[in-house]
């Protein structure tokens, strides 16, 4: 029974790991260099994998989830600083990801968008509201599933494996070193966005994890996020054997899908549709508890989904009052696509607030004891702090250099 | 063993809960009594939005304003454990913490199935 | 700034250390320096018995963000 269960969560955790950016990065990234930079998705799902584990632990040990250790480790100035600008960027990330909800409805029915915008919002909502949030976890992550179709559309296209293994090893073949750099860094980021922490660690909290969960926690982190990983892989070279030297820039969700149907059909297509939808659904609530979650641990407030909304009602008005603000700006019009880009790029500018503090707690006696981090967990921790650092400080300027990528 | 703590690093801003495990508020600052040649003692928490204006400068005063402006004082003796969290003997309401969540519970409420 | 009274800095105030036991927490040592400001990140060197405090007696007056501390301290 308990293994059933684990392969639930570690199903829910695949489909969970893609959402737009993902999708964005992974597709573009094959169409404009084929399957050359396959490795740096190995490295941002390892980086996601050491650091969600970390995480996990922490919040199991301590019970401290990442703004709890944010506030008390740099303090209300920094930590405040911290606040402002992953709220931005989840903002940013959850107005992107319900417009590629809207996007997916309108694919599938042909309905206006705007009107799909408000149907999103609303349903959105009454899902949140209505549904018990084990089964929200794993209806989004069940039916994000429904991408593995890439998997088999990327065998079904024949792509030259020996490129695609080649992909595996770091090189760089290319007339624009600066755009392969600035791909380099969106996939980076898309694949180490904050919110999954945040998401992840309020989750261990909220389920009450103890020492006796830290298995289950480290199953979780790398069979997950392995596997995520893997998906991340099919996008990419079903981009690249379908899209590189077309002069085709996947700008479209629509796109992205035409990934699937060109080798498989009709069914291709709907298992891709039905499969964005609702991974980027799955994202869109993800992001809009992270938003709440935040606030409240920053602040100090009552916080959690497991406990009923009148037993956390500030935390409650906060996902509310983001989920209005953030359909208020995909009404306007703006470009879910390349909202992502932007919201992508700004957060690989906010990780190392969000990491560093966690990398501290984690190796604090006090609070995590026999579970301190350990001397892989550090290795690893210390090095991808190096890299974060890194893409936080070239993502901005790459973006401008690149026209976001265009040239 | 007496047992030693760093004020800065094992109370300030981290979580309070009271009584009941509720979570109401962050240790915002620390009111310490004594001088040179007596002893120092830390002998209140004090949390609340009116006491951020004096730890981030303008945008502290800032974040106080749209917080309200209110600030608690919650007296050492009222401090049952200092572990991961700051532990309370009492409920939030009888020390004067959580209201803001007190005080938008009567909306959250009117809104049907908030108390699935 | 924790300076003696003859001027010698010893490094900045990064922390207070204090005793648990009794009523209310007594606080016996300010944590001072670099070595203080990583304690206070909480990265315990493993040196245990490095100096990085000095102990609250020594301190003869405070004067705005100095603190003076008697001649002759030295980091505990």
């Amino acid at each position: 029974m308990k293994i059933f269960q684990v392969a639930l969560g570690i199903l829910a955790a695949i489909g969970g790991f893609v959402d737009i950016g993902d999708l964005v990065f992974n597709v573009s990234a094959g169409a404009t260099f084929g399957y050359q930079l396959l490795w740096v998705v190995v490295i941002g799902v390892v980086g996601i994998t050491v650091y969600s584990e970390m995480c996990g632990r922490v919040a199991a040990v301590s019970g401290k989830a990442v703004f709890d250790a944010v506030r008390e480790r740099v303090g209300f100035k920094a930590g405040l600083g911290a606040l402002v600008s992953s709220q931005v960027v989840n903002l940013m990330t959850l107005t992107a990801e319900i417009g590629g909800v809207a996007i997916c409805l309108q694919l599938l029915s042909g309905l206006p968008y705007r009107w799909l915008i408000v149907l999103a919002g609303a349903a959105l909502v009454v899902v949140v509201w209505v549904t018990a949030f084990e089964w929200i976890e794993r209806i989004f992550g069940y039916g994000g599933l429904c991408l593995l179709v890439f998997a088999v559309a990327a065998v079904k296209l024949h792509p030259p494996w020996g490129a695609v293994g080649h992909g595996f090893v770091p090189h760089m073949h290319t007339q624009s070193p600066l755009l392969y750099a600035y791909f380099a860094v969106g996939l980076l980021g898309a694949a180490m966005t904050p919110y999954e922490v945040y998401f992840y660690s309020s989750g261990g909290v909220e389920e009450r994890w103890g020492p006796k969960d830290l298995g289950l926690n480290k199953v979780n982190a790398i069979i997950g996020y392995g596997l995520g990983g893997f998906l991340s892989f099919a996008l990419m070279i079903v981009g690249g054997a379908l899209f590189l030297g077309q002069g085709v820039e996947p700008e479209f969700l629509g796109t992205i899908a035409l990934g699937a149907e060109v080798p498989l059909g009709q069914i291709g297509l709907l298992l891709a549709l039905v499969g964005i939808l609702f991974a980027v659904s799955g994202a869109a609530i993800d992001t809009l508890f992270s938003g709440a979650y935040n606030l409240a641990q920053f602040l100090g407030w009552e916080w959690g989904r497991y406990r009923h909304p009148r037993g956390a009602p500030r935390f409650t008005v906060t996902w509310l009052v983001l989920l209005v603000l953030a359909l208020g700006v995909v009404l306007t019009g703006v470009d879910p696509v390349q909202l992502t880009e932007y919201a992508v790029i700004f957060s690989a500018v906010a990780l190392p607030l969000t990491y560093i503090p966690i990398l501290l707690v984690a190796n604090d006696r006090t609070y995590m004891r026999e579970y301190t981090n350990g001397r892989i967990a550090n290795v690893l921790g210390v090095l991808y702090l190096v890299v974060i650092m890194v893409i936080a400080l070239t993502a901005i300027p790459l973006m401008i250099l690149t026209n976001v990528g265009q040239n | 063993m007496s047992r030693s703590i760093d004020l800065g690093l094992n109370v300030l801003d981290h979580q309070l809960l009271d009584a009941e495990e509720r979570r109401c508020g962050k240790v915002d600052d620390l009111a310490l009594e004594g001088g040179p040649g007596e002893q120092l003692e830390l002998v209140a928490i004090l949390a609340g939005p009116g006491v951020w204006r004096t730890r981030a400068g303008l945008v502290g005063r800032l974040a106080s304003w749209l917080g309200g402006g209110g600030r608690t004082r919650i007296p050492w003796e009222e401090v049952a454990h200092v572990g991961s969290h700051v532990s309370l003997r009492k409920r939030a309401q009888e020390l004067g913490l959580g209201r803001g969540d007190d005080r938008m519970r009567p909306y959250i409420e009117k809104i049907p199935g908030a108390d699935r | 700034m924790v300076e003696t009274e003859s001027g010698r800095r010893l490094g900045r105030c990064r922390d207070l250390r204090a005793v648990l036991d009794t009523r209310r927490p007594v606080v016996r040592e300010l944590v001072v320096g670099r070595r203080g400001r990583l304690e206070h990140l909480g990265i315990r060197t493993r040196r245990r018995n490095s100096p990085d405090a000095v102990p609250w007696e020594a301190v003869v007056r405070v004067e705005g963000s100095r603190i003076v501390v008697r001649d002759g301290t030295e980091l505990v």
